[in-house]
Parts: structure tokens; C-alpha cells; sequence
């Protein structure tokens, strides 16, 4: 799906080039769903804590910001470059959904681990 | 696509890149990226979030190819990178998942085995104890029977000996009336059935014994400590044969020595005349 989009934006920005070299213009669409996907992941990434874990901190911070900037854009017209913005975004909240769940596990693991040691401890202290 | 692209775009490519753009570092970051990840255990993990950074960052050359050092270029490389890196993330939360899903395990078959362990050793445990019950059991009757043996044999001394512990010992008082004809030292028939009951405890008892034998003062001093040594010896010859042991008796005549009552009256004089049986500390391994 992914490649399709990029290689239709691939397309596009190639088509748009090509147009505007021969001089004439043509409206780049709204990138609608790719805003609402983009925000959709940075809400994700929010439900899973990436907005408090520090590794995934920074690329939370960065989706939400480059939503932001993508709305201004889009209001200026430019939805092309909006549209970069949002998949970068989207790229950026995946990122940070990614390592909030890593950290999530690892921290599970270690759960894991500290329980596995005091159970075996009681079984070992157990008077038989 | 990527012909499509080209043909589409063959002079502008030509021209774009043909004066030699230089790699974006946004681009270079991308390849290192997914270098990185496609080296990791991502290959064999996850695939599909490895392929997913490849065509992002396929996309992103084909940009660089088509339009050099351009904004797409840089954005689409930005992402390939990102996509890599969500590629190994989720390879590695993988991995975490797994591994708790083993420590898991592995503590729950280590408790599996240790309740195991713990029901055999508890099955034992039983086993032992109800063992050193019948011992306990056993050594309680073992106790009981002993004192009432004693019991018994404290009854049958009533009347005929008096028993007292003094600070030589525990002193068994036999009156030399019962024990012997006047002036003899020869055990009388009846004295022997109540020594008897005297050798079977004495014999179960491992303390030191001594046998004294005392008289009135009545006659020859000399004369008085010889019988009463004789009459010593004769309990203490009598006990050996009832089964006391030889090496913890000895016998001793006092003669007139030790008086415990008057020897003006007749009764005083009676009392004087006694064989003592002295138990002393207990030995080692005495029971």
C-alpha cells in the first residue's frame, strides 16, 4: 500500500514537474486521509505513552509538530508539501508508537524477571 | 513505475542530476539506517516492517535518481529511515515479548518440580516422624515399665528397708535383724527374698556401691567390726550372685563406729544394728 502511495506520489511530483514545465497548472489534492492517518498514529503512539517515554519522546514530539506545520501549510495551499510533511509525521508517530511498546516489553521483562526471582526465592525459603 | 517516472522525466533527470547533486545526508542516514536493520534479526522477525522501510528508502533513490538534492528526496529518505528504525523496534520488543514469555515458563516448571521435590520430602518427612513416634512411643513404655518396676520394688522394701537420700548418696537402711541370726553372718532364707528385689533393681542401677555393715556397742570392738565386715561381704556376695556387677560393690565393716540411735536402750541398739547399702554418683553409661 505504501509503496503505491509513494510511487503514486512519486507520480505525481514527477507529473507536476513535467506539467509545470510545459507551463501549464493543475491543484495537487487535499492530502485529507493522509492527515487523518498521520494524526490517527500520533494518537496511538500517545495511547501507548510515547509522550512520557523518553526514547520515544522525541519522535512524538516531532509528528505532532509536523502535523501542526502541515495544517499552516495546508491553509497556504501548498498540499504537496503538506502532504510531505504528514507522511513524515506519520513516519514519526509510527516510530514512536514502535519504541513505546519496546520499552513497554523490556519493562515487562523485567517484571517478569523480578517476579520469577522472588518465587523462586519463596519456593527455595519454603519450610519443608 | 520507475520507467514510467524516467520516461516521463528523462530530460529533466538528465538535466537535474546530470551536473552531479550530492547525496543528501537525510538520504545517507536512510541507507545506514536500513543497512543496520536488514543486518539485524529484523530479516527473520519482521519482514514485513523491514520491507516497508525498503521501498520507502527505494522510493527515496529512485527521488535522488529522478531529482537529486530536491525536498522529496529528503523528506522521502527521512522517512525510510524512520521506517527502519520502527522496523528494529518492533524486532525488538519482539524479542523482549519472548523472552518474558521464557522466563515465564522457566519459573513455572521451576516451581513445578520444586512442588514436586517439596511433596516427596514431605512424603519422608512424615515417614521419619511417624518412625521416631513408635521410638518415642516405644521409650515411653521402656519408662513407664522401670518405674513401676521401681515402684514395685520400693513397696516391697516398705517394712523391711528404709531408703534415703543423704549427701553420701542414696542410702538403703536394712535392719540386721531381719537380715541375720544373732551374732551369725549367714543371710536369713527370708532376708534373701527381699534382697533379691534389692539386686534387681541394683542391677539395672550403674552407680558405685557400698555395703556397710554396722553393729551395737554391746561386746568387743575388734570382735564387732570383723562380724559386721562378714556381714557385709554376705550382701554384697549375695547381690553379686543375684547379677549385680562384681566391680562397682564393695563391702566394709564399721562395727560400733556410726551409731544412728542410743545404744542405751534396747530399741537404739536394734537400730544400730543395720547393713547400709550406699549409692553412690552415677558412672558413665550407667542407665
Amino acid at each position: 500500500m505504501m509503496n503505491m502511495k509513494l510511487g503514486m506520489l512519486t507520480f505525481a511530483t514527477a507529473a507536476t514537474a513535467v506539467v509545470a514545465a510545459a507551463g501549464c497548472g493543475t491543484a495537487y489534492p487535499a492530502p485529507t486521509q493522509r492527515l487523518a492517518d498521520a494524526q490517527s498514529a500520533n494518537r496511538s503512539a500517545m495511547e501507548l505513552g510515547a509522550d512520557k517515554q523518553p526514547d520515544a519522546q522525541l519522535h512524538y514530539k516531532l509528528s505532532e509538530e509536523q502535523i501542526a506545520k502541515a495544517n499552516v501549510v495546508l491553509k497556504d495551499g501548498d498540499n504537496k508539501r503538506a502532504d510531505m510533511m504528514l507522511i513524515r509525521a506519520k513516519a514519526d508517530a509510527e516510530l514512536a508508537l514502535a519504541l513505546a511498546k519496546e520499552a513497554k516489553a523490556k519493562q515487562e521483562v523485567q517484571q517478569a524477571t523480578d517476579l520469577a526471582k522472588s518465587q523462586t526465592q519463596a519456593v527455595q525459603g519454603t519450610p519443608q | 513505475m520507475k520507467t514510467l517516472t524516467m520516461s516521463s522525466l528523462g530530460a529533466l533527470v538528465l538535466f537535474a542530476v546530470g551536473c552531479g547533486s550530492t547525496v543528501p545526508p537525510e538520504l545517507l542516514s536512510a541507507r545506514t539506517a536500513y543497512d543496520r536493520a536488514s543486518k539485524g534479526p529484523s530479516a527473520q522477525l519482521n519482514p514485513a516492517g523491514l520491507h516497508s522501510a525498503k521501498e520507502t528508502l527505494d522510493a527515496a533513490e529512485h527521488s535522488f535518481d529522478d531529482d537529486g538534492d530536491s525536498q522529496d528526496t529528503k523528506d522521502l529518505a527521512y522517512t525510510a529511515e524512520r521506517r527502519s528504525q520502527a522496523a528494529e523496534a518492533r524486532t525488538r520488543e519482539l524479542l523482549a515479548i519472548t523472552q518474558k514469555e521464557d522466563i515465564e515458563k522457566a519459573t513455572q516448571a521451576y516451581k513445578d518440580s520444586k512442588g514436586q521435590q517439596t511433596a516427596a520430602e514431605l512424603a519422608q518427612a512424615k515417614k521419619a516422624l511417624a518412625t521416631t513416634s513408635v521410638q518415642l512411643e516405644n521409650e515411653k513404655k521402656n519408662r513407664e515399665e522401670a518405674e513401676r518396676r521401681a515402684a514395685e520394688a520400693q513397696k516391697l522394701l516398705a517394712g523391711f528397708a528404709t531408703v534415703k537420700t543423704e549427701p553420701r548418696g542414696m542410702v538403703i537402711t536394712l535392719s540386721g535383724s531381719v537380715l541375720f541370726a544373732s551374732d551369725k553372718s549367714e543371710l536369713l532364707g527370708t532376708a534373701k527374698t527381699k534382697l533379691n528385689q534389692v539386686a534387681d533393681s541394683l542391677k539395672q542401677d550403674g552407680r558405685d556401691i557400698t555395703i556397710l555393715g554396722h553393729t551395737d556397742s554391746q561386746g568387743n570392738e575388734d570382735y564387732n567390726v570383723k562380724l559386721s565386715q562378714r556381714r557385709a561381704d554376705a550382701v554384697r556376695q549375695y547381690l553379686i550372685s543375684r547379677g549385680v556387677d562384681q566391680t562397682k560393690v564393695k563391702a566394709e565393716g564399721k562395727g560400733k563406729a556410726e551409731p544412728i540411735a542410743d545404744n542405751a536402750s534396747p530399741e537404739g541398739r536394734a537400730n544400730n544394728r543395720r547393713v547400709e547399702i550406699v549409692l553412690g554418683p552415677k558412672t558413665e553409661g550407667s542407665k
